[in-house]
């Protein structure tokens, strides 16, 4: 029926789909790369929030006073072992350098 | 012209073509997702299918009770420190905050091939996408008597957190000073795996302060204890000498009611005061009934990268109703990690991007040992690709060394932000 309807159309939306495909392609390649960075950082909000932000005077530490810069550096603190802790030495070995980067640039605060 | 206009245009354009060829999929703006279940998986996939849509897929959340109540915290209901207040919370944010759609009504039976979802209510629901987190199913006949036993309110499960834990604490209120509470386990996997343990520790606690004579016996039809072993079987040497006894490799196979009396594959009959007998375990009902259990008609496979089901197209199946990968935990704090995997994969699925190919999920389960003292089993898992399953990472993770209050804060801690992550 929307198919129909819409049929003297067809010929010109062909056109431009075509055209802009490459464009468009890469429009959603940046999108579906925010959904990647979202979707990994959302493994930490369990404990520290959505998006980083943790329910205040709930009893885990806040993280959403930090910098991406100092978050980094304490995830890898605790990956390395420099910094002591109870889980997050543990969860920190869990994920890639590049991984606690995306995670950090995420939740950190925005200078 | 900004981003968003012209993305619209372009997935206008591609729908048309899409249309033009026969070729129809729903996009993500006018796809139907039903999420069928609202506990730790299907509250959070509701709310991460919002959040990483920015507020475009419609998202209807069906969940039959009214309010959200943990599992997890609710072994110190039954050891009586906390209420079950203390572990609710409101299904209203997603519908205000999140724009979810919830309706309060079961689901009876889906129909894959149709894809439409029928309510105890009557009505009927279709949906491009579905998505399915039921919790588990208490096979009652799976010890003989107990359904029986359960309905004339003498022996109670309290697996699922609700009136009946509030119902096993009056049990052990009751019970005379000098009587046994005697807790079975199932051969693993079962919702929970420290979870009776914890409950063991909750019910010694109580003891320990009002009826000191009494003891808990843990029957447990596993080889040893399933989870955080060397950490609980030195809280109970230690904190409740006397008062816990632990029995492996004992199968409870029938009960009965008039007498209390427990029996078992191998070993004796034993009596107890309460008897807080959990069955084997199963994928949510619905999940069964649809024909989605396909690993031992016990649990739901599911393909790992978006959680979809193995035996049916589009419906995704959450939390503790899969087959787990190596190592995963039936665990509320893993159905919330399996929701975002799932709606991220369906979000980009509709979207028509590729699926995120290197998901991870975290663990965190923190199991109180009194009532301010906790220990905790965490872990990671990175999705392989070769093997299309998720498995923990070498040198991550690990057991607490030894309880602590400061993990008892960290507890309450973790409660309070899942459940804003989950809910809020």
């Amino acid at each position: 029926m929307r198919v129909k309807h819409l049929k003297p159309a067809i010929l010109l939306s062909l056109c431009i789909g075509i055209g802009q495909w490459s464009i468009s392609a890469l429009a959603q390649n940046a999108d579906a790369n925010n959904l990647y960075k979202s979707s990994l950082a959302a493994t930490c909000a369990n404990c520290h929030g959505t998006d980083g932000k943790g329910v205040v005077d709930g009893g885990m530490p806040l993280i959403n006073n930090l910098t991406s810069e100092q978050m980094l550096t304490q995830l890898k603190a605790f990956k390395s072992g420099a910094r002591e802790g109870t889980i997050m030495p543990q969860l920190a070995k869990g994920y890639t350098d590049e991984q606690l980067e995306t995670i950090a640039n995420q939740l950190g605060k925005k200078q | 012209m900004d981003r968003r206009h012209f993305i619209g245009n372009s997935a206008a354009a591609l729908g048309l073509l899409a249309g033009f060829s026969g070729q129809a999929k729903a996009s993500l703006q006018k796809a139907e997702i039903l999420v069928i279940g609202g506990g730790y998986g299907g509250a959070t996939a509701a709310k991460y299918l919002r959040l990483f849509s920015n507020n475009t897929a419609k998202v209807t959340l069906i969940e039959p009770n009214p309010t959200f109540i943990s599992c997890p915290l609710s072994n110190l209901v039954v050891g009586g420190s906390r209420n079950l207040a203390e572990l609710t919370s409101s299904y209203d944010k997603l519908s205000k905050r999140h724009g979810i759609k919830i309706i309060q009504d079961s689901v009876t039976s889906m129909d894959p091939e149709k894809k439409t979802v029928k309510l105890a209510s009557g009505k009927t629901l279709r949906y491009d996408k579905a998505v399915v987190s039921p919790g588990v199913t208490l096979i009652m006949n799976s010890i003989e008597g107990l359904s029986q036993a359960n309905k004339a309110g003498i022996t109670l499960q309290a697996w699922k957190a609700g009136p009946e834990t509030v119902a096993l604490h009056n049990q052990l209120a009751a019970m005379r000073d000098g009587g046994t509470f005697a807790i079975s386990i199932p051969e693993a996997p079962y919702r929970c795996p420290p979870g009776p343990y914890e409950r063991a520790c909750q019910v010694a606690n109580y003891l320990k302060h009002h009826k000191p004579k009494s003891k808990v016996l843990i029957l447990d039809a596993n080889q040893d204890v399933t989870s955080k072993g060397a950490l609980f079987k030195k809280v109970w040497a230690e904190q409740y000498p006397g008062l816990i006894e632990y029995l492996p490799k004992y199968n409870v196979t029938a009960v009965d009611a008039k007498t209390k009396t427990i029996k078992f594959e191998i070993q004796d009959d034993i009596k107890a005061d309460v008897l807080n007998l959990l069955p084997a375990m199963s994928a949510g009902e619905i999940a069964v009934k649809t024909g989605l259990a396909n690993s031992n008609g016990r649990w739901v496979n599911v393909n790992f990268i978006n959680f979809e089901s193995t035996a049916q197209k589009d419906i995704h199946v959450l939390g503790d109703s899969i087959q787990v990968a190596y190592a995963m935990p039936k665990s509320g704090h893993m159905a919330n990690q399996h929701a975002k995997v799932a709606a991220a994969a369906i979000v980009a699925e509709l979207s028509d991007w590729e699926i995120n190919p290197a998901p991870v999920l975290a663990n965190t389960c923190y199991s109180f040992v009194n009532d301010k003292e906790v220990i905790h089993v965490a872990s990671v898992h990175q999705y392989n690709a070769a093997e299309k399953t998720f498995k923990p990472v070498p040198g991550s993770g690990g057991l607490s060394p030894a309880p602590s209050t400061l993990e008892g804060v960290y507890a309450w801690g973790w409660a309070h932000n899942i459940w804003a992550d989950s809910l809020g």
